[in-house]
């Protein structure tokens, strides 16, 4: 339903904009009463992302007397240089869509464009792309709890609410252990494959390009996360000062807020210059067993392995099952990075450095927590979450501080969701700490009360560079949207204490480079200008072959899966029937073996959740209540799949019409 | 690996031209230019002063460039797509290696010599009207394409059907993404640039056919193969295309409008007595009087701007006689067509 003369009024030229805005804005509230975001937007902000929007549900309510068409656009990423799973998935979906009489078409948008779109604007009827998703199921909490119906960024996108059996069991869930837990579980996913607020295609592994005779050990740990750059082992007989590694998204060499919702796998380098109190460890099976296959293109694997939470910053916890309250020990004279004098700590200034530095404490620990919880820290009137992390601060009910490196942490949750809460990045708190000095002249600069739009404003937005953590690595330079270099922080407890066998940073410099293909990418690791692809590859990547025993291609486990996700605040996605129907359009088992090259790369689910979790009803091969396609080998049964729609749409000359 | 590239890029080009001076300028043009360079260099410094300066602007605008087109967001991609369907995979169903390494080294290699190669043959010219139109309408197609660009988000071919069409260029030879990427963006699509500065080329060889006719035969067909490449390859729609070809005769024309209508050395003179800062003017506006001498004929007949074809040649060869005559009984190459 874009119609291009729409957007043409609406662009011609910067004044008439500003009254375009204006005016719709004015139609749409009074008609659909919906538009309260866009016109919070628009007014904060003037620009037309938001009206484009606004015109589309216009148009729809102004013509609704007639019977019109169903037109949907689907949100996707660009093929070449973004996803090609996700791009073809679209395409996939799109031809189905128009089959059933449907009027689809689909906007491309550019990785950080497209989250913008999903988790900011909410303006979109349905997208493809991944969720990141996690090891535990309690991620569905902030995914689909109608608390957060109304936020920005990554809590419930979809707009779903369902406050008398989804959210009810999301509550329970995390209550409960063993058994219970499982049972709930298996009747939330069950409730959810129901409702579908998305629809999940299929789980991938990831596969990354490394080299391996400058750094080796790729394979030890998870490549997803910053623990997969620490404990590599350096070949002394080579120059390994600084690690290689190629990225594709711009915006990781110019936004360093962890907290930013649009900024595309950033989950590496925040890890690498921020410290959690704990970090989920995947232990690795003894013998990597390769099969010829796999081989012949010079891969290495690793199975599938157990998941658990693992001290890191905190030496030791001890969780109270009676009064689920958590007493946390911390490592004792850790300290953030000091950016005062840049650069020149960079070898000799380890005694400076810790003298410099800002101490890590209880009280930064207590900060983060209330800080993600409400970044005006109470400042403005009503709390303003950040966009990322709700499902982890949503588990603790309050932080107190017992000395300077022990407190306790009250939960509401069981242990579970409770450690799970323990991942998140530690943040400066005290007066030098950026997110303070950000919030103070805020607050200067508010004219009278302090009212942020909550996952939209400048502290959550802006750069913050230098990034001040505690981590591994500690922010050195980068040249904006081009590459960004970290330095080995020489006080991190990793290097200084001996009581603990976690991994250590390794190489001296981290260069991350950006590059703008899968194709290319691949082609400098193997002529050995980079040691990895930290962004994952297209799987159509696989099949190049590369001619040199130092090159290889680490697969990792993923609990990442594509999915449908629909925006359930407007119709024709905010009606259950209609996305049942839409997603028995997709064939997942074809989408798994067709789309993604390398065999064995991707299956299909029914499911959102890692493989353990999910209950008999819904497995893949044989359970009762998986979705199917209406079709065969990714050709759809076109005659019963309009059937799906004629029970509670109309049809008229072949158009599905409402 | 981008300076390898650039590196190589520089060399092939360079040998193209070399080739392509002694086939197509001749000599005795070689000669009258070391004798004239000076007043042909200071004739087109404004304009090549201007042109340094978009391109300029341009490296500086392109990083804020995308945020805007995304704030306007008026994204063509679809509207492309379903107006012309499958126009690029019936071209790409002629994919053999051969067409894709030929197509490949007009894209890349090819495209930079079809816009390196005018400039020195023009400059080669006692005439630099010819010269002056180039530059002014490279300047135009970078103007009028980059503003576009701004308000125009859309995605190629390679980024909208992967399951279909091959990025042929890129995944035969991903070295070359690291130059494309350097001076353009992927949602940079509609108009294709390469086409409308390749077509451009192409309709002033055909303007100065009399002068280089072997040129203009030669500058048709890359400029062609140019145009079927940015298909061929995937990068581009054919609607990026013929809008690339429109941009073209628009930036030529006005190029044949606006050449001779300002000269920057008049207005400078008259502002000889106010010491002027501006970089492009300081150059020439110490010696006005010889800039003046190549001009007079030619401006004057232009600045009417009556029709523009017939005109440029009209005026090439009205201010030509005096070289151009020794030319056709000496050398045996130009003006034989």
């Amino acid at each position: 339903m874009s119609l291009p003369s729409n957007d043409v009024d609406t662009n011609t030229s910067p004044d008439a904009n500003v009254n375009t805005d204006a005016n719709v804005n004015t139609d749409a509230d009074a008609t659909t009463g919906y538009s309260r975001r866009s016109l919070l937007a628009a007014s904060a902000t003037g620009l037309s992302v938001a009206a484009s929007g606004c015109i589309d549900r216009v148009q729809s309510v102004v013509d609704s007397d007639a019977a019109e068409q169903v037109s949907l656009s689907i949100l996707s990423l660009p093929a070449a240089d973004g996803d090609r799973e996700t791009a073809e998935i679209t395409r996939h979906l799109e031809a189905n869509l128009e089959a059933v009489g449907i009027d689809a078409t689909i906007s491309t948008r550019s990785e950080s464009e497209f989250l913008e779109a999903i988790l900011i604007d909410h303006d979109f009827d349905l997208y493809v792309g991944r969720h990141p998703a996690d090891f535990d199921p309690d991620f569905l909490y902030e995914t689909l709890h109608s608390t957060y119906e109304y936020d920005q960024g990554w809590q419930n996108p979809f707009g779903f609410t369902d406050t008398l059996t989804i959210d009810r069991l999301l509550e329970r869930q995390r209550t409960e252990t063993g058994a219970d837990r499982e049972r709930t579980i298996a009747t939330l996913l069950e409730g959810i494959a129901q409702e579908k607020p998305f629809e999940p295609i299929c789980v991938s592994n990831e596969y990354r390009a490394v080299r391996t005779d400058r750094f080796d050990g790729w394979d030890e740990n998870y490549l997803t996360t910053g623990n997969g750059y620490l404990g590599l082992e350096s070949d002394a007989s080579s120059d390994t000062e600084q690690l290689h590694a190629l990225v594709t998204d711009q915006r990781l060499a110019q936004t360093f807020n962890p907290l930013s919702p649009t900024t595309h796998e950033q989950r590496v380098i925040v890890d690498l210059l921020y410290d959690s109190l704990a970090v989920p460890t995947w232990s690795v099976p003894d013998e990597a067993e390769a099969t010829d296959e796999e081989t012949r293109a010079g891969e290495e694997v690793i199975d599938a392995a157990n998941v658990s939470i693992e001290p890191w910053l905190a030496t030791d916890w001890e969780w109270d099952a009676q009064n689920r309250t958590m007493t946390v020990d911390i490592r004792e004279d850790c300290t953030f990075h000091d950016h005062t004098d840049d650069g020149t700590d960079a070898d000799g200034g380890d005694a400076n450095g810790s003298e410099s530095g800002i101490p890590l404490t209880a009280e930064d620990v207590a900060f983060t927590y209330r800080f993600l919880a409400d970044t005006t820290y109470g400042r403005a009137a009503s709390a303003s979450p950040a966009p990322r992390y709700q499902g982890h601060v949503s588990a603790v009910d309050s932080v107190t501080v017992e000395d300077e490196y022990r407190f306790t942490i009250s939960f509401s949750t069981d242990r579970a969701v409770a450690e799970r809460a323990l991942t998140v990045p530690i943040l400066p708190a005290g007066p030098d700490s950026p997110w303070i000095t950000h919030l103070e002249s805020s607050v200067e600069s508010a004219d009278d009360d302090l009212s942020p739009t909550q996952g939209d404003w400048s502290i959550v937005r802006s750069n913050h560079a230098p990034p001040t953590g505690s981590g591994p690595y500690k922010y050195d330079s980068h040249d904006a949207g081009t590459s960004v270099t970290l330095t080995r922080f020489e006080d991190h407890f990793t290097l200084r204490d001996d009581d603990h066998d976690l991994p250590a940073p390794t190489a001296d410099e981290l260069h991350f480079e950006v590059d703008p293909g899968t194709s290319s990418s691949v082609e400098r690791v193997a002529n050995g200008d980079a040691d990895i692809t930290t962004t994952q590859l297209d799987t159509y990547a696989l099949e190049s072959t590369i001619d040199d025993d130092a090159v290889s291609f680490v697969e990792s486990p993923s609990w990442s899966f594509y999915h449908i996700g629909f925006n359930t605040r407007s119709m024709p996605c905010g009606n259950t029937h209609f996305r049942r129907a839409v997603s028995q359009l997709v064939d997942k088992q074809w989408v798994a073996e067709e789309v993604f090259a390398a065999e064995d790369s991707a299956r299909p689910v029914a499911t959102p959740v890692a493989e353990e979790w999910v209950p008999d009803s819904l497995a893949w091969d044989d359970g009762e209540l998986v979705t199917t396609f209406e079709g065969e080998d990714g050709e759809l049964n076109v005659d019963a799949a309009r059937e799906l729609f004629a029970s509670n749409f109309e049809y008229d000359d072949g158009a599905l019409v409402w | 690996m981008l300076t390898q590239v650039l590196l190589q890029l520089t060399v092939v080009v360079t040998l193209m031209v070399l080739v392509s001076i002694a086939v197509f300028v001749g000599r005795y043009r070689l000669r009258d230019t070391r004798l004239e360079w000076r007043a042909r260099v200071r004739a087109a410094a404004p304009v090549t002063a201007l042109l340094a300066a978009v391109l300029l602007f341009n490296s500086v605008a392109r990083q804020y460039g995308p945020d805007v087109s995304w704030m306007i967001h008026w994204n063509l991609t679809w509207p492309i797509y379903d107006v012309e369907g499958e126009f690029i995979l019936w071209l790409q169903s002629f994919e053999a290696p051969a067409i894709t390494a030929y197509f490949s080294f007009i894209y890349i290699y090819g495209y930079v010599f079809l816009l390196v190669f005018p400039v020195i043959a023009y400059f080669a010219l006692s005439n630099t009207r010819p010269l002056r139109e180039l530059l002014t309408a490279y300047t135009l197609n970078y103007v009028l394409g980059l503003g576009i660009y701004v308000f125009i988000v859309a995605y190629g071919p390679r980024n909208m059907m992967p399951e279909l069409v091959d990025a042929l260029l890129y995944d035969t030879y991903p070295q070359y993404q690291h130059l494309t990427r350097q001076v353009n963006r992927n949602t940079n699509v509609f108009p294709s640039l390469h086409t409308s500065l390749a077509a451009t080329v192409t309709f002033l060889a055909f303007r100065t056919r009399a002068i280089y006719p072997k040129w203009f035969f030669l500058a048709t067909g890359l400029g062609v193969s140019v145009a079927i490449s940015t298909m061929y390859l995937g990068i581009h729609w054919a609607i990026d295309v013929a809008a690339g070809i429109v941009l073209a005769y628009i930036c030529v024309v006005l190029a044949g409008v606006l050449v001779g209508r300002w000269s920057v050395t008049a207005w400078i003179a008259t502002l000889r007595d106010s010491s002027t800062s501006r970089s492009t003017g300081s150059g020439t506006g110490t010696d006005t009087k010889p800039d003046a001498d190549p001009n007079p004929g030619s401006s004057s007949g232009s600045s009417g701007s009556s029709g523009s074809e017939p005109n440029a040649d009209a005026g090439t060869r009205d201010t030509t006689p005096s070289e151009s005559e020794p030319e056709t009984g000496s050398d045996p190459e130009p003006e034989r067509a």
